[in-house]
């Protein structure tokens, strides 16, 4: 097996390549460059030339391709042009903020799809079944976005329940205070993003169950004797675990892509906002080195999912 | 504060950016414009009768909204900032502003420093009031004057302030690129330390007398306490960032990137002390900022933060606020492509057979858009029609008796039919017979913008006038921009935008005849003339310039190259616990006049 993760993760460097380089022409080729539209009265148009000339902006892309690629071997992402901050910088500070919501929220989402799954499956047919389809199907079905204009319209501002703007209090001063004021910033889009997005774990972990709980281990388990709740424990929900499991590979890439909604709805500065801001402002520094990173975690959810799926199933095994 | 600067232009049509001005005429006194009865009436100051209550202002804290949707840049300094937000969240600093003024905006004596301009020997001696100091004890001095043109200038530097007005001071130019170690035309009569900066110029303008001119930077930097960052890596700096000093009425406790600042008194300040002991402003997107109002989150919007004519009809009536506005500084215009910019000798050149070179077509077009329906629909009397390219806040400039151009299809018909434009079948073809088709540029925007560039294209249709789309759709505002300020373009014949104005009304730096930024390439004599004469040695009698500029407005409206689009409102709701809100210009403590007279919300 390690022999083939060596193998794959070589593969990986000249898609890596590959990557960079069409990221890098595509962001060159959008219309614009991070000083279009930034005109005012009083400042002068020559100015604008000169920080173009200074960020070398007027070389051919061969060349600012070559820049780029030597200085990220320094380990220098370049500084954001929008920001003036040094991408690294920054795109560390947004995946903090992205990193904690989304484990927040998978924790939450795992934690109520599973037994909601569970059970499902175990129930099926019968109207508790009937009823958690249903309320997965209406949930997938609203759009996000209308559930946290909702969600924070009734807890944040009728409620009162829970803040409505960021993701740290600007009065918390102490460790502990920072901590707790976070997680509570937290709780609303989180539990709103997990109560919203049960849709696959249910419904896969669902049919699993339903589809082992007709095997034959279960059969002859059951004909043992084996307590009822011992088989779902033990035997079919490991089984049923499969699926779920090459998910969480990906889940993993998924956690520092953020979610454009939840970000702009609650101001909270993530990952999500600063991809489609770094786009729209042609902050050509940023869009390639998030697209580059984006790029490389999939690569790596990929080897991930397989590694998971492999462990899970002794009978998986990678060659 | 009151030097209010431009920030970021390259806003969509009616999304308007205000620079960041707090202040205007004296409380209660309000500011109206009598081109259109669609506009409310607004007062710049909320009268707030009421006692103050010192408890609340020792232990509440005044809650302020910035509403954007995306988190603020958090570059604290006016220098190397060019966003509005950024200059909103760092507010209460006072943004370092050297003088104050009044209400036209005109520079006063009793700010940080004091200004006095020589016409003779063409020098502006700023000196520094005698308890100026920085946050941090240290105090203000003439080299933090100078050090500002210096963080501008540096060929190394990442601000874009740098106007072409400043190559009128002595060795400035020479620095800017880099042949020169520091600029030859600041002199310090009692030394660097001292109080007293002289600048040194080839030329003086009148418009110098006006915070936001494009000769003298109207804010300070603290050079001891910058001077080992190297200017290039000035605005990543923790100096600029995360523990910046400032010499107005508060003091940053904290700033959570993106998020929010929080504030108290400054106890180093030169002025009145602020009765507020804890300031908060906190970023709240657009989508909910109506909702957040009205649940009490917030005291006020932060003068200067984008609200629109829809968050106006839903807020007016909100228990326990009051709204309170004066006209923007900014406005929404049409421009007409009539040649190209020449790069060799860096003028414009008028193409007199350009599609559009024909004023009485494009008066036509102007006649023919029905701009007070639309704004009394959409606008909500927050935006209203403007009628000349001088917005109403600049009082004493701004052309009340303009006409501009109201619906009359009349007479849009009557000026095609005068011009030769004839009808052929549906549409009207060019006075030589071929085919008229007219490309109609703008930038995408809000659902409430995009219906408003469909009547405008609808209205245009009814004098017969085959305009679309350029692309078939409004385009992406990089691609807008990317098209306008190509040397030469044909893919744009008319386009809509907008301008924010630093608060000296000059505007050569747009409609020149070497602007860049006069991307419809209008050049006439009369044009250069006129905007000469706005700074010549005449206009330092204020009547004069005031001529010229009505003028100047007249003959832009005859010529129509560029026409005046739509003016609204800088308004903001406040709640009314809070006392000594004004916005006006004149307000030269927006801050430290505020108070509370409840430690709850209205």
């Amino acid at each position: 097996m390690w022999k083939t993760i060596l193998r794959r993760i070589l593969i990986m460097i000249p898609e890596i390549i590959l990557l960079s380089i069409l990221v890098f022409l595509l962001a060159k080729m959008m219309p614009g460059d991070p000083f279009t539209g930034s005109i005012n009265p009083r400042s002068s148009p020559s100015q604008i030339h000169h920080l173009m000339k200074l960020n070398g902006l007027y070389d051919p892309w061969y060349q600012q391709y070559w820049n780029w690629i030597v200085h990220l071997f320094h380990g220098n992402l370049g500084e954001s042009y929008q920001y003036h901050e040094p991408v690294a910088n920054l795109i560390g500070q947004r995946a903090e903020n992205t990193l904690w919501l989304s484990l927040f929220t998978m924790i939450m989402t795992y934690l109520i799809a599973l037994p909601m799954g569970m059970y499902a499956g175990r129930h099926e047919g019968q109207l508790s079944d009937t009823l958690i389809r249903v309320y997965t199907y209406v949930t997938y079905c609203i759009p996000f976005f209308v559930i946290l204009i909702i969600g924070l319209w009734i807890f944040g501002y009728v409620l009162n329940w829970f803040p409505t703007t960021g993701s740290v209090s600007a009065t918390a001063n102490s460790g502990w205070q920072i901590l707790l004021s976070r997680i509570y910033h937290m709780i609303l889009p989180g539990l709103l993003g997990a109560l919203f997005s049960t849709v696959n774990i249910v419904q896969y972990l669902r049919s699993e169950v339903i589809d082992a709980k007709h095997s034959d281990y279960v059969k002859t388990a059951r004909a043992k004797g084996v307590p009822e709740k011992q088989i779902y424990r033990h035997h079919i929900f490991r089984n049923s675990l499969l699926p779920i499991a090459a998910f969480g590979g990906y889940s993993i890439t998924g956690l520092l892509n953020g979610s454009i909604f939840t970000e702009s709805i609650f101001s909270y500065p993530g990952m999500g906002l600063l991809f489609i801001n770094s786009i729209s402002y042609r902050d050509y520094t940023v869009i390639t080195a998030l697209v580059l990173l984006f790029g490389i975690l999939n690569l790596v959810g990929t080897l991930l999912s397989d590694i998971i799926l492999s462990l899970v199933d002794p009978r998986i095994r990678i060659k | 504060m009151k030097d209010s600067k431009l920030r970021k232009v390259a806003v969509a049509v009616t999304t308007l950016l205000v620079a960041g001005t707090l202040g205007a005429c004296s409380a209660g006194k309000s500011s109206s414009s009598s081109s259109s009865n669609t506009q409310v009436n607004l007062k710049t100051a909320y009268n707030n009768t009421g006692k103050v209550d010192q408890s609340a202002n020792k232990n509440s804290t005044l809650k302020v909204a910035e509403p954007n949707d995306s988190p603020f840049e958090g570059i604290s300094d006016p220098t190397l900032s060019s966003n509005q937000e950024d200059f909103d969240v760092f507010s209460p600093s006072g943004a370092d502003s050297l003088f104050n003024v009044d209400k036209n905006y005109k520079i006063i004596n009793g700010g940080l420093a004091n200004l006095k301009l020589d016409r003779k020997a063409k020098t502006a001696t700023i000196t520094i009031r005698k308890n100026a100091k920085w946050s941090n004890g240290m105090p203000v001095t003439a080299k933090d004057v100078e050090y500002a043109y210096e963080v501008i200038a540096n060929p190394k530097t990442t601000s874009q302030q740098y106007s072409s007005d400043f190559n009128a001071i002595k060795g400035m130019a020479a620095y800017h690129a880099g042949k020169a170690k520091t600029i030859s035309g600041f002199s310090y009569p009692d030394g660097q330390s001292g109080r007293v900066a002289v600048i040194h110029f080839s030329r003086m303008s009148p418009s110098m007398q006006y915070s936001g001119n494009t000769f003298i930077w109207g804010t300070v930097e603290p050079y001891e306490y910058i001077k080992n960052v190297p200017i290039a890596k000035l605005a990543s700096s923790s100096q600029v960032r995360k523990n910046p000093i400032f010499t107005g009425p508060y003091k940053l406790d904290k700033v959570v990137e993106g998020e929010s600042t929080s504030w108290s008194p400054n106890k180093y300040y030169y002025g009145k002390k602020p009765q507020i002991q804890h300031i908060v402003i906190s970023v709240v997107s657009s989508s909910n900022i109506d909702k957040a109002i009205q649940s009490k989150k917030y005291d006020f919007v932060i003068p200067g933060g984008v609200l629109h004519g829809t968050d106006y009809k839903t807020l007016k009536k909100t228990k326990g606020y009051q709204i309170v506005g004066q006209p923007a500084l900014s406005y929404d215009y049409f421009g007409f492509n009539l040649g190209y910019y020449d790069t060799k000798t860096q003028k414009n050149v008028m193409d007199k057979n350009s599609k559009m070179a024909n004023p009485k077509l494009r008066q036509a077009m102007m006649y023919a858009l029905n701009l007070d329906q639309l704004n009394k629909k959409f606008g909500n009397g927050i935006v209203w029609r403007a009628n000349t390219l001088i917005p109403p806040i600049f009082s004493k400039y701004y052309d009340k008796s303009a006409k501009g151009f109201p619906l009359n299809i009349k007479k849009a018909n009557k000026l095609l039919d005068e011009a030769g434009y004839k009808k052929k079948g549906k549409w009207r073809v060019q006075p030589n017979g071929k085919k008229l088709t007219i490309y109609f540029g703008v930038m995408q925007g809000t659902s409430t913008q995009e219906a408003e560039y469909q009547d405008y294209l609808q209205q245009w249709h009814k004098i017969g006038l085959h305009v679309v789309f350029t692309n078939g759709k409004p385009m992406e505002m990089n691609s807008f921009y990317d098209t306008l300020e190509k040397p030469k373009q044909n893919k744009i014949d008319v386009f809509a935008a907008a301008w924010g104005l630093s608060s000296e009304p000059t505007p050569t730096g747009i409609y020149g005849e070497d602007a860049t930024f006069n991307m419809g390439h209008f050049v006439s004599k009369k044009n250069t003339k006129l905007m000469n004469e706005m700074n010549s040695s005449k206009a330092w009698n204020t009547a004069y310039r005031v001529k010229v500029f009505k003028e100047w407005q007249e003959y832009m409206n005859k010529e129509a190259a560029y026409a005046p689009g739509s003016f609204s409102y800088d308004w903001e709701p406040v709640n009314k616990r809070v006392k000594g809100f004004d916005v006006s210009p004149a307000n030269n403590n927006f801050w430290s006049n505020l108070a509370f007279t409840s430690s709850d919300m209205k």
